[in-house]
């Protein structure tokens, strides 16, 4: 329990302060490696980025190292994307992510822990494309 | 063609395969081992290994995509990831309009596995071009 108690403080401590940013350029042979991966076969992805891939392109993961004390593995509860404008084939994109909440929840089949994290991403021209929040529970 | 609520969005019927999930774990990035890695699954007390959420998002943005066409623009797009789901079983994806207003339209969204469950549930929502 104490163990648990200290993982979620140190998690806490975290929330609202930026993660070192990360920054990658949408490469054509990424994109169609992806696309294939979803098997979404529509042209206009040979340019452009389906809803999905900026999580691809420059991965925030949140599945943060001092979280894996508590519990035993990770869930992904829920994702939730935000569109400003396109991506397109040679947009340099910078994703900067914090944590934005930590909590515990306790139900009938024992206790979890909810991270929710935010990340901003930012294309060459120094405008926000989309942003992304998600959570991450172990359990 | 005029959007009214209640309009069912066209089924998108996916076959997820351990290969898939292998090509999308490195098309992501994503290597947690529940995904392609038998045992690890099991000893996480799973039935063996399971989809990304992140490919079950893919398969709906893939539905809200292939039915908004170049009508629209996706302007936000929400999933919950409410129960597993395994390679070599179907997953329909689904969908109906759930609110319009004016050139914002609302989009109820789901994936369903063979038993009916709704293991992914999301909401889309887009705005057409006037």
């Amino acid at each position: 329990m104490s163990t648990r108690t200290s993982v979620i403080e140190r998690l806490r401590a975290r929330i609202g302060k930026a993660e070192p940013s990360t920054e990658a350029t949408v490469e054509a042979g990424h994109l169609k490696r992806f696309v294939e991966a979803i098997g979404d076969p529509n042209p206009r992805w040979t340019n452009e980025a389906p809803p999905t891939f900026l999580v691809a392109l420059v991965p925030v993961s949140m599945h943060l190292a001092e979280a894996e004390e508590y519990g035993k593995g990770w869930l992904n509860g829920g994702n939730r994307f935000e569109y400003v404008e396109p991506v397109k084939v040679g947009d340099r994109i910078t994703a900067t992510g914090r944590v934005a909440d930590v909590y515990e929840k306790t139900g009938a089949s024992g206790s979890l822990l909810f991270i929710i994290f935010e990340t901003e991403y930012v294309n060459q021209h120094g405008r926000t494309v989309a942003r992304l929040r998600g959570t991450a529970i172990r359990r | 063609m005029t959007i009214k609520v209640g309009d069912e969005i066209p089924e998108l019927v996916k076959h997820p395969t351990t290969r898939q999930l292998v090509q999308y774990a490195g098309a992501q990035g994503d290597f947690y081992e529940i995904h392609y890695d038998q045992a690890y699954a099991q000893s996480m007390a799973l039935p063996g290994v399971i989809l990304h959420g992140l490919l079950k998002a893919a398969f709906l943005g893939q539905l809200v995509t292939d039915w908004l066409g170049e009508r629209g623009t996706l302007k936000t797009f929400e999933v919950s990831y409410r129960g597993i789901d395994v390679p070599g079983q179907p997953y329909s994806c689904r969908g109906k309009v759930k609110k319009v207003d004016g050139d914002e339209v609302e989009l109820e969204v789901w994936g369903e596995n063979p038993d009916g469950q709704h293991t992914t549930v999301g909401t889309a929502t887009v705005e057409m071009r006037s």
